[in-house]
């Protein structure tokens, strides 16, 4: 509402960050987990008592710490600034939230960060020319500095599913900085930090098994041998601890957030949301036979362990993670921060309010004669009257964008043109009615916002949506989309 | 200790231990196009995936008028029955598509020369096997789209000359699709094909055991100390299951994030919605019969015919490609079957990208 609606048809804006965030998930989970397995396996070499052995050990390490340094350092941190990017302009209600309230947070991830990027380059650029213990403690000190990064992280986005009862108290007085400790230690923080260790760990070997993939074989099979199975150890402590932690994790998430992981048990119907269950069953196969994969494709065949074999290790990693970070994304739902924030971006207890003045009241932006603080400064001199200029859409069309386009689209990802087919107008009023109403007995109260604004609010938005659905024949006069403010 | 006591004595009775010498003396050709060998097993993967959901759905499908009501209970009222269902189907048109690239694989590294002509001609078989339980499975939910594509892809064997029409009403059980034609398919799907389909199975499995792995001609020019090859078991075997798994993996993504819709319940008095079209599998042939009948002077029943005619003779030639590329050496034939295999694969993603795009 005080911010712009951000509109991306077709994909969604939700999509938008998603395929950032996965992506950056991919690499940061392994700038982590690859900072414990690089001082891990050059301790490692430096025990080895065969020299040509530690020698061919170190100088495969040199090579991987700087494909390590490339993907973290510049592929990592670019996507990381993009995920950032993107829900402040998807979600900047909720971004605005968690900067007020986290802004101490960001600062400390950024110290560590700035420890980790430096680390990392003089980890690259330092082998064979300092002492080797001071080269492996600078490796340690960039471990310790990604994990915090991690930590602190790991503390933003369990947040989000479950800030707390201690936090949620003190929610919109002003105070809520006041509660940090306890906003940031939550409910799921633990179990959830432990669930991404085990991901950082195994993402280690994966990563680590496209490096050793290159190795000739033919040429070097005792350090392919031995790489490559060491490599496929780093994905078993998460085999076994992930079934633990999930049930951990499980048990932390509030009633109503588990709930929404047994609606897909017995349905696939449109609009039940079953999408939670779907995704977990995925995630359950993709975890539970990734090791299966590396253990016959590289640990029983290491030298003939090639690129494709890894790739299809990493397509597999990427199917769990981008799994994992989807379903954790709609375990939220209905809200974006929970039981303050709903996925709109309307703040639970501004129902009322919004409901009594209208959804579009303090939108100034969306209307030109709005006149915004600091509009005139944008104007030059040549523009026309901002007053004069033509309305950019309709009240129905800007409620859809505010309310609905943070999930849905018209004709692409949740589109609501085919979600609600075959309904005529007054269909359509209704169940917009019934999101209003948002009662206890309602399916959708489970899984969606209510419907805020007032009854102009609703006609408007159900004018809007039934104009999309069932659009006028041509020749025919148009529907009534042109409601003004 | 206890262990090798039990296998022990299984071994006494079975013979495992000659099983597995034999295994180990098998090896599997390692090059280049390896990779493609493992498209066989994939296809069996996915056909084993297939009987063991198809089991579980058979527990409460009902064949007959009933048969839309037991597929909607199964995919939005049992426990899960929606995932075995779409994993019946995905693995169903996953198992097609991995036979297709395995015969392509087959084709191209012309490993259908002697010895191997009736692994070619059973593989050949399997295919044309899996196609019709593909169709006969179609039809089975018995919504609007399956039922209307059935009627559609009736027409085809109904333009046979003389013995059409007869032939489209038996396969039906009447004048129009029906609960007749459900359960004719069904009994065919669940009993006939599978009767035919694992002996012959059977024999195309055994006939890879005796004959092993081709090799491409390229390989197959190299001084055998050039050669290399791996042991079948337990190498081969551990990748085999690795891309078992990974199949597996695919096919859980798929059934899960895609699941396998149910439409409206099928009405004949309804006419046939927009965009009806055959399965993709099918879509090139439909296609093609399709632009034939554009034909100015093939129009009408002579162009259903001659399409027939024309798209039979060609599936004959494919068929009996080893009986004509029979040179080892890369000979004239050999390079005309090889450019005739281009043209198959040309002409099956050409006429179906226009298939899919031109549906209406």
């Amino acid at each position: 509402m005080n911010y712009p609606f951000w509109n991306i048809p077709y994909l969604g804006s939700g999509w938008v960050i998603g395929i950032i965030a996965i992506f950056h998930m991919m690499i940061a989970l392994f700038a982590v987990g690859g900072g414990l397995y690089l001082p891990l396996a050059e301790r490692k070499a430096m025990r080895m008592t065969d020299p040509e052995t530690r020698a061919a050990w170190l100088a495969q390490l040199v090579g991987y710490s700087k494909f390590f340094l490339i993907l973290t350092g510049v592929f990592g941190t670019i996507s990381g600034v993009g995920i950032w990017f993107a829900i402040g302009l998807t979600h900047p209600e909720a971004t605005s939230t968690l900067i007020h309230n986290f802004v101490f947070g960001w600062a400390i991830e950024w110290v560590f960060f700035i420890v980790e990027l430096s680390t990392a380059a003089v980890y690259y650029y330092t082998w064979n020319r300092i002492d080797p213990k001071l080269h492996l403690t600078v490796g340690w000190v960039y471990a310790g500095a990604s994990f915090f990064t991690l930590a602190i992280i790991n503390g933003i986005l369990s947040f989000m599913l479950t800030p707390g009862d201690a936090w949620l108290a003190v929610a919109g007085t002003g105070h809520e900085a006041g509660k940090f400790w306890f906003a940031l230690f939550n409910p799921t923080y633990w179990p959830s930090l432990f669930l991404r260790t085990c991901v950082c760990a195994s993402l280690a070997g994966v990563w680590a098994l496209i490096s050793a993939s290159r190795i000739d074989g033919d040429k070097q099979p005792a350090l392919k041998t031995s790489l490559v199975k060491w490599s496929v150890k780093w994905l078993v402590p998460s085999f076994v601890a992930m079934p633990f932690l999930m049930i951990w994790y499980y048990r932390m998430v509030p009633a109503s957030q588990r709930a929404l992981l047994i609606l897909g048990i017995d349905t696939i119907n449109a609009g039940t949301f079953s999408i939670i269950t779907r995704i977990a069953l995925v995630i359950i196969v993709t975890s539970a036979t990734i090791v299966g994969v590396a253990y016959y494709l590289a640990y029983r065949n290491p030298v003939e362990f090639n690129l494709s074999h890894a790739l299809a290790v990493l397509l597999l990693a990427l199917i769990a993670t981008g799994s994992g970070e989807y379903a954790r994304e709609m375990l939220r739902k209905p809200y974006v921060i929970g039981r303050w924030m709903y996925s709109n971006g309307v703040r639970v207890p501004y129902v009322d309010r919004i409901n009594q003045e209208g959804y579009l009241a303090h939108s100034m932006w969306v209307w030109w004669n709005g006149r915004p603080t600091g509009f005139d400064m944008l104007t030059s001199p040549g523009d026309t009257d901002p007053l004069d200029r033509p309305y950019s859409y309709s009240r129905g069309e800007a409620i859809f964008r505010g309310e609905c386009g943070s999930c849905h689209t018209l004709n692409g990802y949740r589109p609501l043109a085919q979600l609600l087919a075959g309904r005529d107008r007054a269909n359509i009023g209704n169940f917009i009615v019934m999101l209003h109403e948002n009662k206890p007995d309602s399916p959708y109260r489970r899984f969606m916002p209510p419907m805020v604004g007032t009854k102009q609010d609703i006609d408007d938005l159900t004018n809007y949506l039934n104009a999309q659905v069932n659009p006028p024949a041509p020749g025919s006069q148009k529907g009534v989309l042109t409601a003004q403010k | 200790m206890t262990s090798k006591t039990i296998y022990h004595w299984i071994d006494e009775r079975l013979g495992l231990s000659e099983l597995a010498a034999f295994a180990r003396h098998k090896t599997v050709p390692v090059h280049a196009q390896s990779f493609w060998y493992y498209w066989g097993g994939i296809s069996l993967f996915l056909f084993l995936v297939q009987c063991f959901t198809g089991v579980l759905l058979l527990v409460y499908y009902r064949p007959g008028a009933e048969a839309y009501e037991s597929v909607r209970q199964i995919t939005f009222v049992m426990h899960f029955g929606w995932l075995i269902r779409s994993a019946h189907a995905w693995s169903a048109n996953l198992m097609i598509f991995a036979i297709l690239v395995h015969m392509f694989s087959v084709y191209f590294m012309k490993a259908y020369r002697k010895p191997r002509e009736f692994g070619w001609l059973s593989g050949m078989a399997l295919l044309g096997i899996a196609s019709v339980f593909g169709f006969s499975g179609y039809l089975l939910p018995m919504d609007e789209l399956s039922y209307f594509a059935t009627k559609v892809g009736l027409q085809i064997p109904a333009v046979i000359p003389f013995v059409g029409p007869a032939v489209a009403n038996m396969l039906r059980g009447g004048p129009d699709v029906s609960e007749f034609t459900v359960q004719r398919f069904f009994a065919l799907h669940v009993v006939v094909l599978p009767a035919i389909f694992l002996p012959l199975l059977a024999f195309h499995l055994w006939l890879v055991q005796r004959h092993g792995n081709a090799v491409p001609p390229s390989v197959e020019a190299l001084p055998p100390e050039q050669r290399k090859n791996m042991p079948s078991f337990p190498n081969f075997v551990r990748k085999d299951l690795a891309m078992w798994l990974i199949s597996l993996n695919i096919l859980a993504l798929l059934a899960s994030v895609f699941p396998w819709a149910l439409g409206k319940q099928a009405d004949s008095l309804v006419p046939a919605p927009a965009g009806i079209h055959p399965e993709w599998y099918f879509m090139s042939p439909f296609e093609m019969l399709k632009l034939l009948g554009m034909v100015k002077w093939l129009q009408g029943e002579p162009g259903e015919i001659a399409g027939i005619l024309l798209f039979t003779l060609g599936i004959v030639l494919w068929i009996l490609i080893p009986f004509y590329d029979i040179n080892k050496e890369s000979g004239q034939r050999a390079r005309a079957a090889h450019y005739f295999g281009l043209l198959a694969v040309f002409a099956l993603l050409a006429t179906t990208v226009i298939g899919y795009w031109t549906i209406r």
